[in-house]
């Protein structure tokens, strides 16, 4: 059990990694530790009386995994999917659940301590998701907080 | 290994050792003087090893408790005490205390064990206070064994020392325990950084986390079988690559058999990694039946049966507390008292029987008391005076619907609150813990005669057999144990079928009314339009609890063996889905929680709509039939109440072994038959699907192979006997203008497989050596066919066509009958009148009465108790029919006896 939560990089190295994704023209990152893989498989099956977040269910290798729909999370209406929409499945609390975001990105290195908090009202959303912010040379990376997009309680069923 | 590891290790390895103390103790008490010793050390070894691990894991208490329960065990293995009811009493209870301080094993230090400590010291101390005893010196290998060189070994008391409080100052000995105790609660920081660290890394939940439950002893045998399967999986996956590399569409066909093969089996090899056997639940129950019947003052047998029967783990530990819950109803409502026991007539000690076995495919166990039985009109009482039942309600129920009272919740069955039961939480908990595992509860019973519960389980939970439906172009899977029927209506029935009560859609389901909920609706679905109306209806109709209703879908689409799946976190809100599992072609399938929907939809039985609907202008009897081609020139139909399901399956997995066809099938073997084989008709043509029509035959279930389903019909009993009479065939109709013969289902599985019908018990009869049964019916057909069912069990049968002419044969009999079977209405004169007359008449007074009919309202059934009916049954339900008619021929016995020895 040497998995990483995020901003507890090993303190020696300071360099954390980040799986990187577009909503919109938005930059967002996850730690690459909790990033099971990213593919573009999107057979899903709705889910009826389901929160409204939760896009479907898929299966992945044999496996049912809820997708949730990050758009709607951060109140930004619910994703079209084209060819470019991509599935990032994280592992959470002992669950995989996929991430469903406009298109995949690189994978960026950061330093831990150049993360700053994020400015409020980042992408027109509430700033509980984002565990700060981290600047490129051409714009900035948001670093979500992962745990906080999947938090069940803050959405009530539709 | 880190120290949390260690720990979980303790706890799985003194489940183990605690696992069958209960059991040993009992059986050393019972034993008296001429006990096992090896028995004695084996306990006494297993007290000793958990001493040992605890006061080197720092558990204080329970180390505490484990020494002064090892020092009594001490005294039994050294020949100075022999334990008594008080003595194994103290042991049990310590026993369970200490059980439960490892199953909390994080919070054990915490906890006051005085009472326990100072019970067992007393009975050291007691024994020592005799002068003939000798000092209970320790045992002198616990000594060199005890854990040495732990820091925190200091804090506990030593043994030596408290060997000395033990011999001068035995009543106040907690005293110097108990601060040490408290002293030890704090020093444990090993364990709590552990906690906190396994806390961090993997963000569960806060507070100790249950350490174990997640383990299965499989045995070797069975791994090397699962490597071997591996094994041959990993081959045939190269098989596969190449084939398909090589585009050899051949090859491909064989290769894909064999991963089937494969698979089927590393399935069937992994489940039995998860079976236990069902002795791992019954062994608590000698413990509880005497502790039961000790508080009661009742005497109690206990015989236990089956206890191999291998069930899932999964299963085993869920259905615990609902058995323990049966089996402490049996002792403390089933079973009379001493006194009134003799008073019946029967023997002061009472028994309750476990039995579990295989059949079907399923785990049955039984678990019945030859106690007074339930009392259906108490029941009612019971319910009125709740204000569970309007007085109405009450007086029109039958005694089988009284009996169901008692799964109500509310409802309990004692007639004073006891201490053990009686809380009125009870059967309904029961039943939906059972009904939950996809199992089913019934209840077996009569005055006097003692009650059987008969629970149904599933071999496994992973795998279900399921119904898959298309609703709103998506498919959902619902479990077969939920289903009770499938009802097609027809596009130009449907508006007429389906009616309105109060906004709720209702359907008449011979005659009874059944709610309706649209699946679509229910799930808040879509439909691109709205023409519900306008389409033939597929309702199926499925039951959750005592609430049974139809579910309307746009269509079916196969019979499948489903996998299981959890649903993440964020559907635990949706009520209506019970889980998710993945289909053939890779796609996710939601599994519909069939209970769910219904409190979903807020569903009631339409009881008071039920009276005053247009349910009894049919007068004329009218009989269900299942109705299907052999050869599509040629119609067959079977009685509906006869057929348990229906399967559709391929071809190709019908296997021929040994000259007869099986069907390998939920895990165990389904004969089939053909008709061709056995009654005059045209083959069957070949095609890639058949329909299989299971039936129940010879108390197993046998298989009809059907190409064609027509249809499900009610239809007139008109029935001619003669034009196309032959084995196998009870006789025809002609319906709608084609000619439907009724194939007599039991008749063609006696013909294919007569050993099966050999070694049927015979029911006792009281009076005769072989049982009579008069069998009044004026229908031919129904009277060959219950006539046909008594015969098969060994009865001998005499026929009456209607109530007059069964008055003469009972009138003219040289020997008398055992029971009596009657249709209700018949011409000349009808079975409320024959009732009425035989009770009427001083010799035949209690001839027992049971009444078959089609149409059994709920009045109907009334008046046939007032003049004196013991049962009603459905016709045609033989598997009800036999069971009362073996219930009343016992209780007659009974009686008999009873009168005698008067």
């Amino acid at each position: 059990m040497n998995a990483v939560v995020a901003g507890q990089a090993p303190a020696k190295t300071d360099e954390v990694e980040l799986a990187t994704f577009y909503l919109g023209d938005a930059l967002m990152g996850v730690p690459i530790e909790q990033v099971e893989e990213i593919n573009h498989h999107l057979d899903l099956t709705p889910v009826p009386r389901a929160p409204a977040c939760v896009r479907g269910v898929m299966n992945l290798r044999g496996e049912v995994v809820t997708v949730i729909d990050l758009r709607t999370v951060l109140g930004l209406g619910p994703a079209a999917v084209d060819r470019r929409t991509c599935n990032v499945v994280v592992r959470s609390r002992g669950e995989q659940i996929g991430i469903l975001a406009d298109r995949v990105g690189d994978v960026v290195c950061a330093r831990q301590s150049a993360i700053e908090r994020p400015p409020a009202n980042v992408a027109g959303a509430d700033g509980r998701f984002f565990r700060g912010v981290f600047k490129l040379e051409h714009g900035l990376l948001i670093v979500l907080d992962v745990e906080q997009v999947l938090a069940v309680d803050a959405y009530p069923p539709s | 290994m880190d120290e949390r590891e260690i720990i979980s290790d303790f706890v799985i390895e003194s489940r183990e050792h605690l696992a069958d103390i209960e059991n040993q103790l009992l059986a050393i008490e019972a034993a008296g003087a001429d006990m096992d010793l090896e028995l004695v050390n084996t306990v006494f070894r297993a007290v000793h090893s958990i001493k040992g691990a605890a006061g080197f894991l720092g558990f204080t208490t329970v180390g505490q408790l484990a020494h002064d329960l090892e020092n009594v065990l001490n005294l039994v293995r050294n020949r100075q005490l022999v334990p008594d009811a008080t003595v194994t009493d103290v042991l049990l209870r310590s026993a369970d205390k200490l059980r439960a301080m490892i199953e909390d094993i994080d919070h054990s230090n915490g906890l006051d064990v005085s009472e326990h400590v100072t019970a067992l010291q007393k009975i050291v101390t007691g024994l020592l206070a005799e002068p003939i005893a000798p000092p209970a010196a320790l045992p002198p290998d616990t000594a060199p064994e005890a854990p040495a060189g732990s820091d925190r070994e200091a804090a506990r008391p030593s043994e030596a020392a408290e060997a000395a409080a033990d011999s001068t100052a035995p009543p106040t000995s907690p005293a110097p325990v108990a601060p040490a105790a408290a002293a030890t609660r704090q020093p444990r920081p090993g364990t709590a950084k552990a906690t906190g660290s396994t806390h961090g890394a993997a963000g569960a939940v806060p507070g100790a986390t249950p350490i174990t439950e997640s383990n299965v002893r499989v045995p070797v045998t069975v791994l090397d079988q699962l490597m071997n399967l591996a094994g041959e999986l990993v081959l045939s996956r190269n098989q596969l690559l190449q084939t398909v590399s090589s585009a050899d569409h051949a090859a491909l066909g064989s290769v894909s058999a064999r991963v089937n093969q494969v698979t089927s089996e590393l399935q069937e090899t992994i489940m039995q990694t998860r079976l236990q056997p069902i002795g791992t639940v019954f062994g608590r129950f000698p413990r509880v039946v005497r502790d039961l019947s000790n508080t009661l003052g009742k005497q109690c047998q206990l015989t236990i049966e089956g206890q191999e029967v291998e069930l899932d783990k999964s299963i085993i530990e869920a259905v615990g507390d609902p058995l323990t819950h049966l089996v402490r109803n049996a002792v403390d409502h089933g079973l009379e008292t001493p006194e009134a026991r003799v008073r019946a007539g029967k023997p002061a000690a009472g028994t309750v029987a476990l039995r579990a076995f295989h059949q079907a495919g399923k785990v049955n166990i039984q678990i019945s008391d030859d106690g007074r039985g339930i009392d259906a009109a108490r029941l009612k009482e019971k319910a009125v005076a709740k204000g569970l039942l309007t007085p109405e309600q009450a007086r029109v129920m039958s005694d089988r619907e009284a009996l169901l009272l008692i799964f109500r919740p509310g409802f309990s069955m004692a007639e004073k609150v006891t201490e053990v039961s009686g809380r009125g939480v009870g059967m309904d908990v029961v039943k939906t813990n059972i009904e939950r595992l996809g199992g089913t509860v019934t209840i077996d019973t009569g005055p006097g005669a003692g009650t059987t519960i008969h629970v149904k389980l599933p071999l496994t939970l992973a795998i279900i057999p399921s119904l898959v439906v298309r609703c709103a172009g998506r498919r959902y899977a619902i479990p077969q144990a939920s289903i009770r029927e499938l009802v097609r209506v027809k596009a130009s029935e449907a508006a007429t079928r389906i009616e309105r009560v109060k906004q709720a859609e209702v359907f008449r389901l011979r005659g009874a009314l059944l709610p309706l909920v649209r699946l679509d609706r229910a799930l808040g679905l879509e439909q691109p339009q709205e023409a519900a109306a306008a389409k033939a209806a597929n309702i199926i109709v499925v039951e959750a609890g005592h609430l049974r209703y139809g579910l309307i879908v746009d269509g079916l689409c196969d019979s499948e063996e489903i996998v299981v799946k959890p649903l993440g976190r964020h559907m635990k809100g949706c009520a209506c889905l019970a889980g998710a599992t993945i289909l053939g072609d890779g796609r996710v399938a939601l599994i519909l929680d069939i209970a769910g929907i219904a409190s979903h939809c807020q569903l009631a039985i339409p009881e008071e709509d039920a009276a005053d609907g247009p349910a009894a202008d049919s007068v004329q009897e009218t009989q269900t039939l299942l109705l299907f081609s052999n050869h599509p020139a040629e119609h067959f139909g079977v009685p509906m109440e006869l057929v348990a399901r229906l399967e559709r399956v391929r071809t190709d997995r019908i296997d021929s072994v040994g000259g007869q066809q099986v069907l390998q099938y939920r895990g165990g073997t389904l004969p089939l038959l053909s008709l061709e084989q056995h009654v005059t008709c045209k083959a069957r043509a070949e095609a890639a699907k058949v329909y299989v029509v299971v039936f129940a035959a010879a108390q197993r279930e046998v298989g009809l192979l059907v190409p064609e389903i027509l249809d499900i019909r009610s239809v007139p009993t008109q029935i001619d006997t003669l034009t196309f009479r032959e084995p196998g065939i009870a006789g025809s109709i002609v319906f709608e203008g084609m000619t439907v013969r009724l194939v007599d289902l039991h008749e063609i599985s006696r013909k294919a497989h007569p050993d099966w019908y050999d070694s049927q018990p015979v029911p006792q009869s009281p009076a005769n050596a072989v049982p009579r049964v008069l069998v009044v019916e004026d229908s031919d057909f129904f009277r060959k066919q219950l006539a046909g069912f008594f015969e098969a069990e060994g009865f001998e049968v005499q026929e009456a066509e209607d109530g007059a002419a069964a008055w003469n044969a009972l009138a003219e009999a040289e020997t008398r009958f055992d029971l009596v079977v009657t249709d209700i209405e018949m011409p000349n004169m009808n079975g409320l009148e024959l009732a009425r007359r035989i009770r009427d008449d001083g010799r035949l007074g209690d001839l027992p009465i049971v009444a078959v009919t089609s149409l059994a309202g709920d009045d109907e059934i009334q008046r046939g108790r007032e003049v004196g009916i013991n049962e009603y049954h459905v016709k045609l339900d033989r598997e009800q029919l036999m069971a009362a008619a073996a219930r009343l021929l016992k209780a007659q016995a009974r009686r008999a006896l009873a009168g005698s020895s008067a």
